[in-house]
């Protein structure tokens, strides 16, 4: 008695029954498919928003102020971004992040934006593609000149052209506009998310010098939130903890901890955690529809035992042992689990490709998730297998054959 | 060959108990060709399961070629009943899923025959029984006489050195049994002990021993005289 007459049998048994065979996988192919898509699926995230924060700059760090501990004293004002880069050697770039609602309007058109103030550097620190024109040069940027650079959307959509290099748009709350000549075009940001956002729903941006920009919304000269970046990604922590520093001995307040500084790299360690918590909790909900799939396999094979008790008594009437019979019965629930999981993994990539097209992203399939699903349905097949193969195993040969 | 000695057979259902053999002792030396005679209940296929190591004794004695019976394991007794002992039973017990050829293979699987000397082998135990066609139809495919025929060859085809046969004929009408009693002679005469249950008498004169049984007892043992020969 060999593996390959046990494999042999079971299948004759599992295709003599086919419908019910199939009824029993679903459960299994349910599951195993979910969790494969939602960990593809998952993982493939991960890897896009990895490469997105690598693209945008390995060696950016975020200062911010801890505004809840802060007094207005301690904020970061423009003066201390120029000191900063002037000062600390490891920091190349510096810039504020200034973010304000408002309207941009040219002759033809009027949309709600977000104007964007910082220094000529932001164009490196955000990693923004210039398409035409220039960006804002540090002359415009310490004068304050009403200059803007805009995307490609917003300038399509406010211009109907993307000639825009030149022309002049209003710009600032809308009830106090004032004149901005664009400078520069700007490969859009959102471009990512084209596949989920019809571009016409894409935010309209305008970067403009900050100091403009405070001017235009009579606001303060000082922010709680500013970017830095280093000349290597190495010194990323390094610059990170010397601007801290730096601007402690400015404001003098070193004893309160109101700066902190958190690299790019770390940022996207959060979200990748985050987003594997995520990843596993989901996963972890669809394998619990793997276990019911296993007790539907179970309840079958509990039902085929008890069918087949006249077939057992036979068997074991012509010499089948113990094992014999064992090895039979939980041969056929390790099929059907791995048929099912077999099936389960073909779908589920299907699935995960599908979903992925439709989302933008790409699923990233490890070998490792392959083998985990099979060894996995091959175990809930032995798990689940094992008490109905007990039970054929251990029947009386006598009565088996008796069984009406 | 086979020897019992004070074999008492006792089934409880519930709380009331039955004995079906009670204190039953027998010896069959090998080359025999007995018929077990008696009327129904009186413990005939309890002896013959017994024999058979499909069922338990309650208490008594059994060598069966020298193997004390009572004190072998549920794998033992699986050996035995694969490799000594050969059943024809009178519903023929084949596997409805199985071919002609796969069933009488199956005990050789159990045996951990190749599977070439199996083919061969089942093949040879068919051409025995005369049965050489239809081997790769399905049981209910084939008439009750061949399904007999297919039994029979199943239990010779790892060579045993009884066959015990309860009622092997009984779902058969007579031109039918009398090709059954032919194979099952045949049998006998290349040396094969035979142990059948019947309850015609036509078919008991075909053995060389009959033995008759009343309530759980051996009531009567004796040669059978006159007997027919086909
Ligand atoms: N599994 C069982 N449980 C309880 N009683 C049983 C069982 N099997 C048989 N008996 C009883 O044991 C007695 C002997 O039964 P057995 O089947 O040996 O008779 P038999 O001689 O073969 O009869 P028949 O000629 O009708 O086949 C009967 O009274 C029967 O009711
Ligand atoms: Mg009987």
């Amino acid at each position: 008695m060999n593996i390959f007459e046990n494999i042999k049998m079971a299948l004759d048994s599992i295709r003599s029954n086919k419908m019910r065979s199939f009824l029993t996988m679903l459960g299994i192919i349910i599951g195993i498919s979910s969790v494969i898509a939602i960990v593809s699926l998952g993982q493939g995230g991960q890897n896009s928003i990895t490469s997105e924060f690598e693209k945008i700059g390995a060696a950016t760090v975020k200062i911010t102020v801890n505004t809840s501990k802060a007094e207005w004293s301690d904020w970061i004002t423009f003066d201390d971004v120029e000191r900063i880069k002037e000062k600390i050697n490891n920091v190349k770039y510096a810039s504020m992040s200034l973010t304000m609602d408002g309207v941009l309007r040219t002759g033809k058109k009027s949309l709600d934006a977000y104007f964007i103030g910082g220094t000529e550097d932001m164009v490196k620190i955000e990693g923004l593609t210039l398409l035409d024109g220039r960006f804002f040069n540090r002359y415009e940027y310490q004068s304050g000149k009403a200059v803007a650079v805009i995307d490609e959307n917003s300038a399509k959509r406010l211009f109907g052209t993307k000639d825009v290099v030149g022309r002049t748009l209003e710009a600032g709350p809308h009830d106090s506009m004032r004149k901005v000549t664009v400078v520069g075009l700007i490969k859009s940001p959102y471009e990512m998310f084209a596949d989920m956002i019809p571009e016409d729903q894409f935010p309209v941006i305008a970067y403009i010098p900050a100091t403009y920009l405070v001017n235009l919304y009579s606001e303060q000269k000082a922010v709680y939130q500013i970017y830095i970046m280093a000349d290597s990604k190495d010194n990323a922590k390094t610059a990170g903890e010397l601007t801290v520093r730096f601007l402690e001995n400015r404001h003098g307040n070193r004893d309160r901890e109101v700066y902190r500084a958190e690299t790019v790299m770390q940022q996207m360690d959060q979200i990748n955690q985050v987003m594997s918590i995520f990843t596993t909790f989901v996963a972890a909900v669809a394998a619990i529809s793997l276990l019911v799939g296993g007790v539907g396999v179970m309840n079958i094979m509990l039902v085929s035992v008890t069918e087949r008790t006249r077939e057992i008594g036979i068997r074991k009437a012509i010499g089948a042992k113990t094992r014999n019979i064992m090895f039979q019965f939980l041969t056929e629930s390790v099929i059907i689990s791995c048929l099912g999981g077999t099936i389960g993994l073909i779908l589920g990539l299907a699935g995960a490709y599908g979903l992925g097209q439709l989302a933008g992203i790409t699923p990233a399939v490890s070998p490792q998730t392959v083998i985990v699903a099979i060894l996995f349905s091959t175990m809930v097949g032995v798990f689940f297998g094992i008490y109905p193969a007990r039970k054929a195993a251990k029947l009386d040969p006598i009565e088996a054959l008796r069984y009406e | 060959m086979i020897k019992i000695t004070d074999l008492v057979k006792t089934y409880k259902t519930g709380d009331i108990e039955l004995t079906a053999l009670k204190g039953v002792s027998l010896h069959i030396k090998p080359g025999e060709y007995v018929s077990i005679m008696g009327p129904s209940g009186c413990g005939k296929s309890t002896m013959m399961n017994v024999l058979g190591c499909l069922d338990k004794m309650s208490s008594g004695q059994y060598l069966l070629n020298g193997k004390d019976i009572s004190r072998l394991s549920d794998n033992e007794l699986a050996d035995i009943r694969n490799k000594e002992i050969g059943f024809v039973f009178q519903s023929f017990n084949l596997l409805p899923r199985m071919t002609i050829l796969e069933n009488v293979e199956l005990p050789m699987v159990y045996a951990g025959v190749p599977h070439k000397e199996r083919r061969a082998k089942a093949l040879e135990a068919l051409s025995k029984v005369e049965l050489s066609d239809r081997i790769h139809h399905k049981p209910n495919e084939i008439s009750g006489g061949q399904k007999q025929r297919v039994a029979i060859a199943r239990a010779i085809v790892n060579r045993p050195s009884v066959i015990l046969a309860d009622e092997p004929t009984g779902n058969l009408d007579s031109k039918v049994t009398e090709e059954i009693l032919r194979i099952i002679q045949e049998l006998n005469d290349e040396g094969t002990t035979i142990l059948m249950v019947t309850h015609e008498h036509d078919v008991a004169q075909h053995s060389k021993r009959i033995i008759r049984m009343k309530d759980g007892n051996i009531l009567d043992d004796s040669p059978v005289e006159n007997r027919t020969i086909l």
